[in-house]
């Protein structure tokens, strides 16, 4: 039989229209969102078949194809729709409910999906940390030890050593869960297109990713066309950060390592931290510190500006949006009050620092933080196909 | 009583300017008009009041009005004489026409010549009054249109017979489990109302009810009918005045839709049997009777299909939804497709339609059925193909419905066409379909003509609440497939109708579209040749025959246009105020220039219900048409009596046009078959002209529409290039 057995899905219906997408239904299949959308392909556009696969709970169809990826959430089609069905938001909610999908395990995906766990999730780091601390017996603020010039000093608060099997671990998991979501989900999608991506993979990757840096895609945007640069000074800062990281390990671990080749350590690998502002790490940290907050409040602007057109987002976006925001605000205020020697606050606010980090690092795979290696997937996959982006 | 013809022009709206007034008067004058008056503006109070005077001063009593068309101002000239005539001197003359020009006052001239002596062979028509006429309002079917009509009809103070063929009174909706919404939110789904009619027409004292009862025959005419009742093996007679038709629908045979499988697959059904499983408590698959969990709507079925029925039956897509809202209710699990062709939700229902549009188990597509299959376990399996997701799909479900048509009663019989006519002729002049519901005593048949798809025939773009039968009304899903709100409507309006007739065939007035008009047919039997041409040929079946096949004419039944005058070959039919001797006669006295002077005559014979109105469109709108034609209202262009072509040529007219309103299939002839009926006849004039050695081009139908008013002009025009490559009539000054 050449057509297909179709099996709607209600319970899937019922987790689109529970994860943002609750008024998905209302769509009539004009098609005047995939007519309004400047990143659709012209065959087989979207998201207009998105939304009745959607309508008609076809989990399997939505998945498996990267259109779903391809959208960069303009919501042009959102501010559009004459039936107000905003189909920005419904495919919002696949994408939430596709990550939850591909990374297992996937009772985490659930969890950061639904408000009710979210004390819970942030309980894990807040015990671990306090547990690390009170075994260093480093609960009271009297009891944390200074840096040989008297400064309030994070490594001595809390050792690189600890920090470092604690991050080391979840961001391996986090890169071992991220590994097998990417498989699968090739996999459907090649079940999916019915065909295997055409070769030279290298190239496509290449130009998925001069893509991503230059931000193509958001300039045809036309609502919320100034999330370009919010989501640039987000993404580059990110980038910016990721560095600081690199050469702070750098740093602190270099000397020791040159010592156990037996050479002689460079004088600029600075040791321990904390690192004086002069210095070209502090630079590039501070800088892209300063970047992220200011392209975390211009996300946050922008969404509140532009909600009646293009919606006004759901949980999963929010609580991604707050860990971002917190992570800046609270590694910044950080900074500051150590450097003014505000000790009552400094140490809370690291505290409160390595909680959201560790939260944004361990639920990466299953909070909205996977678009940037589901995106980048389903980009590489659909120039891969010829489906042009 | 002797007539004496006043004569008053009046020289506004530019007929003063335009025309050389005293001229006018001259050629009146030598007519013999013996009272023949100007004023400056005859519709003011002040002009009616001059027209009055004389009339009680100078007796005059037959009023020839010559100003603007008579299509308007008629309520102000309502004098006390059925004699008016009005002379179109506005929109037909001077907005027309270049004014103080030659040939302009030449029409003019030949216009107020042309009234004077059509008012020479005009008599003053007296009403007919039936004897002992009836009030009672019949109404047949007691379903919702039917109990409604009756009620409403009551309420207006009118006695009412109500037969209905079934034991129980309130038909297919004392089936129905509950209705779709009629009040906002519009969401939620209400109690039948109809018991509350029922119990309502029932208590109503004015309502005389027959159950287990058919119509046996309707003898008579409107205000006059005998009616006869058959119930429990005996026959009652009473007495009514005109007859509301509401019998209704039966499903369309849902076997007849091979590929859908009803019959075939048991677990295959109606919209009509799904209602009834709602009606019983419980939604089960017939195969087994264990609940449905996933139930597929099929729209359209056997519907907009040439192959079935191939029209809507407006009422279906609303059911479905309805029908899927009480699959949800039952189990919110529960899973419903509906494959459509469009959805149809009209008004109020689009709400409806959206609020179960928002359901997350109800999912909808447009697409085509191609089929229906079964698994080992009886569950349907419905393939469909070009539907919104974008390729073909099959769906395994437990039930399917059918969401089937209505076919009205009208069509459940043999289709008779008149003794000689074939199907597929180019003219047939009524279908009746041998059913068993008015069982009139016309000659032409005993139920409705039917035009299409075994309704009963009304004009659909002016009139569709007239059948061809004046005095019966058709109301509700008999008439056209319509929703409950619809039929109470409908119901409202016949019952109306039916009232309006009655009281005006009390008045011997006609009933519509010639409302008012207290003139009617007279035949002069002693030269009848008994061919049965007018007995067939009136749209209306006003005209039985005795045994020998000499015509009966019942004036009530009849709407006055004059077809029977222009059927006769032997001209004996006419009207007080309209024969073929009035028309022939001012034919035969137009002008007809010399053929030196190079101006032709055309004459131009207008039906007043279409081609008339066109002309006079054209005059409002100020576009000039050509000077030499002659306009002569007819009342149906199906009048057109044969001879006054044989009139016009002898005396040298060069063209005769007949206008029209269209014919055929999507016809708007206001009088049925009138316009078709001329179309044939010209046909046979054909020889004649040859005869006479004359071009059969001469003469000539077109189909016009008022909305055509534009082309007016190159009409007349083309038609007149025509008449002067022929060159002018060899007849001229004979």
């Amino acid at each position: 039989m050449s057509d297909q057995l179709i099996k709607p899905d209600l319970n899937f219906v019922k987790d689109v229209i529970a994860s943002g997408g609750e008024s998905l239904k209302k769509c009539f299949q004009c098609a005047t969102c995939s007519v309004v959308c400047n990143l659709s392909p012209d065959d087989k556009p979207f998201p207009r078949k998105e939304m009745i696969y959607a309508q008609w709970g076809l989990k399997d169809k939505l998945f498996s194809n990267p259109d779903i990826w391809l959208c960069h959430q303009c919501s042009d089609c959102t501010a559009y729709c004459p039936r107000g069905a905003k189909p920005g938001e419904v495919l919002n909610a696949v994408r939430k409910l596709s990550i939850q999908n591909y990374s297992v395990p996937r009772f985490l995906g659930k969890a950061v999906g639904s408000p009710s766990y979210l004390v819970l999730l942030f309980a894990i780091p807040v015990v671990v940390f306090l547990v690390l601390l009170a075994s260093l017996g480093h609960l009271s603020i009297s009891d944390i030890p200074r840096a040989a010039n008297g400064s309030i000093s994070y490594a001595k608060f809390l050792p690189s050593l600890y920090i470092d099997s604690v991050f080391m671990p979840i961001a391996i998991f986090a890169v071992v869960v991220f590994a097998l979501g990417i498989s699968r989900y090739w996999k459907d999608l090649t079940s999916g297109a019915g065909m295997e991506p055409k070769g030279g993979l290298l190239n496509t990757i290449i130009a998925t990713i001069g893509t991503i840096l230059s931000h193509k895609q958001f300039k045809k945007c036309e609502v919320t066309k100034d999330r370009q640069i919010s989501h640039l000074l987000v993404f580059y800062s990110f980038i910016g950060l990721a560095i600081t990281t690199a050469w702070a390990v750098a740093y602190l671990y270099g000397p020791a390592i040159m010592k156990l080749l037996g050479m002689k350590p460079f004088s600029w690998l600075l040791g321990e931290s904390p690192y004086p502002l002069t210095d070209p790490l502090k630079w590039l940290a501070n800088i892209s510190a300063l970047a992220l907050i200011v392209g975390i409040t211009l996300v946050v602007s922008n969404r509140l500006k532009n909600k009646e057109k293009a919606g006004k987002g759901s949980y999963f976006d929010w609580l991604f949006i707050s860990v971002v925001y917190l992570v800046a605000l609270s590694g910044i205020l950080a900074e500051v009050f150590r450097l003014a020697d505000i000790a009552i606050l400094a140490y809370p606010v690291y505290f409160i620092h390595l909680v959201v980090v560790f939260f944004l690092f361990i639920y990466a795979p299953f909070s909205k933080m996977a678009h940037m290696v589901y995106r980048a997937t389903a980009m590489v996959f659909a120039k891969s196909t010829g489906r042009e982006i | 009583m002797e007539k004496k013809i006043g004569v008053y022009i009046c020289t506004d709206c530019e007929i003063g300017k335009a025309l050389d007034i005293d001229s006018l008067v001259k050629v009146a004058t030598k007519m013999k008009a013996p009272v023949v008056k100007t004023h400056p503006s005859l519709c003011l109070k002040e002009g009616v009041e001059f027209i009055k005077k004389d009339m009680a001063a100078e007796g005059v009593n037959a009023v020839i009005i010559a100003a603007c068309s008579p299509r308007v101002n008629y309520d102000i000239f309502n004098l006390d004489t059925p004699l008016v005539e009005r002379v179109n001197l506005r929109e037909q003359v001077v907005w027309t026409h270049p004014p103080n020009d030659e040939d302009t006052q030449m029409m003019a001239e030949d216009y107020v010549r042309m009234g004077i002596l059509k008012m020479q062979r005009m008599e003053a028509p007296e009403p007919y009054k039936v004897e002992d006429l009836s009030r009672n309002v019949l109404v047949i079917g007691g379903g919702i249109a039917g109990l409604t009509a009756a009620n409403e009809a009551a309420k207006a103070g009118y006695d009412v017979f109500l037969v209905e063929k079934n034991e129980a009174l309130g038909g297919w909706m004392t089936k129905i489990y509950k209705q779709a919404p009629t009040k906002p939110p519009y969401e939620d789904l209400e109690e039948p109302e109809i018991n509350d009619l029922i119990k309502e027409v029932q208590q109503n004292p004015k309502i005389k009810i027959f159950t287990s009862a058919l119509v046996e025959k309707i003898d008579g005419a409107p205000g006059i009918y005998d009616v006869t009742v058959k119930r429990n093996g005996g026959v009652e007679t009473f007495r009514a005045g005109a007859i509301v038709e509401a019998a209704g629908t039966v499903p369309y045979d849902a076997a007849k839709i091979a590929h859908l499988g009803f019959g075939k697959y048991s677990n295959v059904i109606t919209n009509y049997m799904m209602e009834e499983l709602a009606t019983k408590g419980a939604i089960v698959r017939p195969s087994d009777g264990k609940p449905a969990k996933s139930i597929a709507f099929i729209q359209c079925a056997g519907q907009r299909d040439e192959k079935y029925l191939p029209y809507c039956s407006a009422t279906c897509c609303t059911e479905s939804l309805k029908q899927a809202k009480y699959v949800r209710n039952q189990d919110p699990e529960a899973k419903v497709f509906i494959f459509y062709k469009d959805i149809r939700t009209p008004g109020h229902y689009e709400y409806f339609y959206k609020s179960m549009q928002n359901d997350p188990g109800i999912f909808m597509t447009k697409g085509e059925v191609k089929g229906i299959t079964e698994d080992e376990n009886k569950n349907p399996i419905v393939e469909v193909e070009n539907t919104l997701l974008g390729e073909k799909i099959s769906v395994n479900v437990d039930l399917v419905v059918l969401a089937t048509g209505m076919v009205p009663v009208t069509a459940l019989g043999d289709e008779i066409l008149p003794p000689g006519v074939n199907p597929g002729d180019e003219f047939i002049p009524y279908v009746m379909i041998e059913t068993d519901i008015l069982n009139l005593g016309y000659r032409q048949g005993g139920e409705l003509p039917s035009l299409a798809h075994g309704y009963p025939d009304s004009n659909f773009i002016c009139f569709p609440y007239e059948t061809r039968r004046t005095g019966v009304y058709s109301a509700g899903t008999v008439r056209a497939p319509m929703d409950i709100t619809f039929s109470k409507e409908d119901a409202t309006g016949a019952a109306l109708k039916a009232i309006q007739c009655i009281e005006l065939t009390s008045r011997g007035e006609a009933v519509h579209p010639r409302v008012g008009d207290i003139s009617y047919a007279d035949f002069f039997m002693q030269k009848c040749t008994q061919c049965k041409r007018c007995t067939e040929e009136c749209p209306f079946g006003a005209i039985n025959e005795d045994e020998k096949a000499n015509p009966l004419y019942s004036p009530t039944r009849c709407r006055r246009c004059a077809v029977c005058v222009g059927a006769c070959p032997e001209r004996i039919i006419s009207f007080k105020n309209y024969s073929v001797d009035m028309i022939g006669n001012m034919v035969k006295n137009i002008e007809v220039p010399e053929e030196e002077e190079e101006k032709p005559r055309a004459i131009v014979f207008a039906c007043e219900n279409d081609a008339y109105p066109a002309l006079d469109m054209a005059g409002i709108n100020r576009l000039q048409f050509n000077a030499f034609v002659r306009v002569v209202p007819l009342r149906c262009i199906g009048s057109m009596n044969l001879v006054w072509v044989a009139d016009a040529l002898s005396k040298g007219i060069d063209g005769i046009l007949l206008m029209g309103c269209q014919y055929g299939e999507d016809y708007q002839c206001h009088m049925a078959t009138g316009s078709h009926l001329a179309k044939i006849r010209l046909s046979k004039v054909a020889e004649t002209l040859d005869r006479l050695k004359l071009e059969s081009g001469r003469v000539q139908m077109t189909q016009v529409s008022i909305a055509d008013y534009q082309k007016i002009p190159q009409i007349l025009n083309e038609f007149l290039e025509k008449l002067k490559e022929f060159g002018p009539n060899p007849y001229k000054g004979f």
